[in-house]
């Protein structure tokens, strides 16, 4: 069974771009595998009750960014990625995933070294959970 | 099952409604003035506006219903007033009110529509049927508004029309039947590929199917664009000063409105380049957080004219 894709409607981020995020964060964590065939446009939109002109255009902006790729007999498949791009990847994912954090650090002061300490601290807490 | 139906169809590429500086007046009142519109093929249209500001009117104009006073529209192709049987029998139109006969059973009613239309599709019938729970053996005189709509949505698809103007389509129905509907549209586009407009208030509804907004003020066309394109365009962002505090004034065209004081501001924005909050927050020494908004707090930015400075 493919991995489940959830679209928020109400966020304000266009469907498309949710979609894009969620398959690259699924390529970076390894729920989705390079070689792995995507679902079919028609599928899809029939799955998540979405406009399939918003499921091709994300797909044809993540084959554009090399993400997904065509292969003949026009199954779309992820790409394999390199080792070094699939590090890349996920520190992409990660960092827009800070961005927020970024933005409220500098509002309220914290400064950089209190910062880097209090996300140490929250990996930590992380870390005690899954351990 | 449906793919052997879709032949070769010449009319197909044919583009849906296009309008040239068309005006519709009710005596002195003018619902509609001077709209020039090229509907996109293929698309799911939101037609926004809020109360009066010619929406039915519009799709009244484009189904043929109701002819301008000014002005031309072309419907798949012909002038609305050249409509004909190659046309309506491509034309699906739900009406707000629609009207239907009211002493036949739903049964009835859609054997007498199905048979003006060589396309009508009784396997769709009988899904639709069965998806918005419709009792196909009451009378239409007997029916709450909901169930009315229902039938008229039945009506209005079934033949499977190439544009389908929907006139608030799901005002009286519940939010699970609603959603049935949905996916209903999402089916007929995914099938037949057609262009539907669809007005609406339920704007939470709409922001899951259209990827088109036409925007209506006061009978003037205010908004024409993709809804990717809005949603990446509008913005609301919080901004805090870095140190004491916030100019009293920000003049950046882009800016929509202004809450706040000089310790806190909210600015809605609208523009295009993907580094403005960047470039703001340098310019004025502030910390800037973005957030997008959603398509009901976009409304009244986009319906209303741009504020008179």
């Amino acid at each position: 069974m493919p991995p489940v894709l959830v679209i928020d409607h109400h966020n304000g981020v266009p469907a498309y771009r949710q979609l894009m995020d969620q398959i690259k964060f699924q390529i970076a964590a390894g729920v989705l595998k390079s070689g792995e065939e995507m679902e079919s446009t028609r599928a899809l939109s029939a799955a998540l009750s979405l406009n399939p002109m918003t499921i091709s255009k994300a797909y044809g902006l993540l084959e554009r960014e090399g993400v997904l790729e065509r292969r003949r007999g026009q199954t779309l498949t992820v790409r394999a990625a390199e080792g070094g791009q699939a590090a890349a990847a996920r520190a992409e994912v990660l960092g827009k995933a800070l961005e927020a954090a970024a933005a409220t650090a500098r509002q309220l002061g914290i400064s950089d070294a209190e910062a880097l300490r209090l996300f140490k601290a929250t990996l930590n807490a992380h870390q005690h959970e899954h351990d | 099952m449906h793919t052997s139906m879709n032949t070769t169809d010449t009319l197909t590429s044919v583009r849906p409604v296009v309008a040239r500086n068309l005006t519709k007046r009710y005596g002195r009142h003018t619902a509609l003035n001077g709209l020039t519109l090229d509907l996109p093929e293929g698309r799911v249209v939101g037609l926004l506006g809020r109360n009066g500001a010619g929406k039915t009117t519009l799709l009244n104009l484009a189904s043929g219903l109701i002819l301008p006073s000014e002005g031309t529209i072309e419907t798949l192709g012909v002038s609305t007033v050249d409509l004909d049987t190659p046309q309506l029998t491509r034309l699906g139109v739900v009406q707000q009110e629609g009207r239907c006969i009211e002493w036949m059973t739903v049964r009835q009613h859609l054997d007498f529509n199905a048979s003006f239309y060589p396309r009508w599709d009784r396997d769709l019938e009988r899904r639709l049927v069965d998806a918005l729970e419709v009792d196909p053996k009451r009378r239409i005189a007997e029916l709450s508004p909901g169930d009315r709509q229902k039938v008229g949505i039945l009506l209005g698809v079934c033949h499977r029309p190439s544009l389908l103007l929907l006139d608030e389509p799901a005002s009286a129905l519940d939010p699970i039947v609603r959603m049935q509907l949905l996916d209903v549209l999402l089916e007929r586009l995914r099938d037949d590929g057609c262009t539907m407009v669809i007005s609406s208030h339920l704007l939470s509804d709409v922001e899951k199917i259209v990827d088109w907004v036409i925007a209506l003020d006061a009978g003037e066309l205010v908004e024409n664009a993709a809804f990717d394109e809005l949603q990446e365009s509008f913005a609301e962002w919080t901004v805090l000063p870095r140190n004491g505090e916030l100019p009293g004034q920000f003049d950046e065209p882009y800016i929509l409105s202004r809450e706040g004081n000089w310790r806190q501001a909210v600015i809605r924005v609208r523009t295009a380049e993907a580094d403005a909050a960047v470039q703001f927050a340098e310019r004025h020494g502030v910390e800037v957080r973005s957030r997008p908004l959603n398509l009901e707090e976009m409304f009244p930015l986009i319906t209303r004219k741009k504020a008179t400075s």
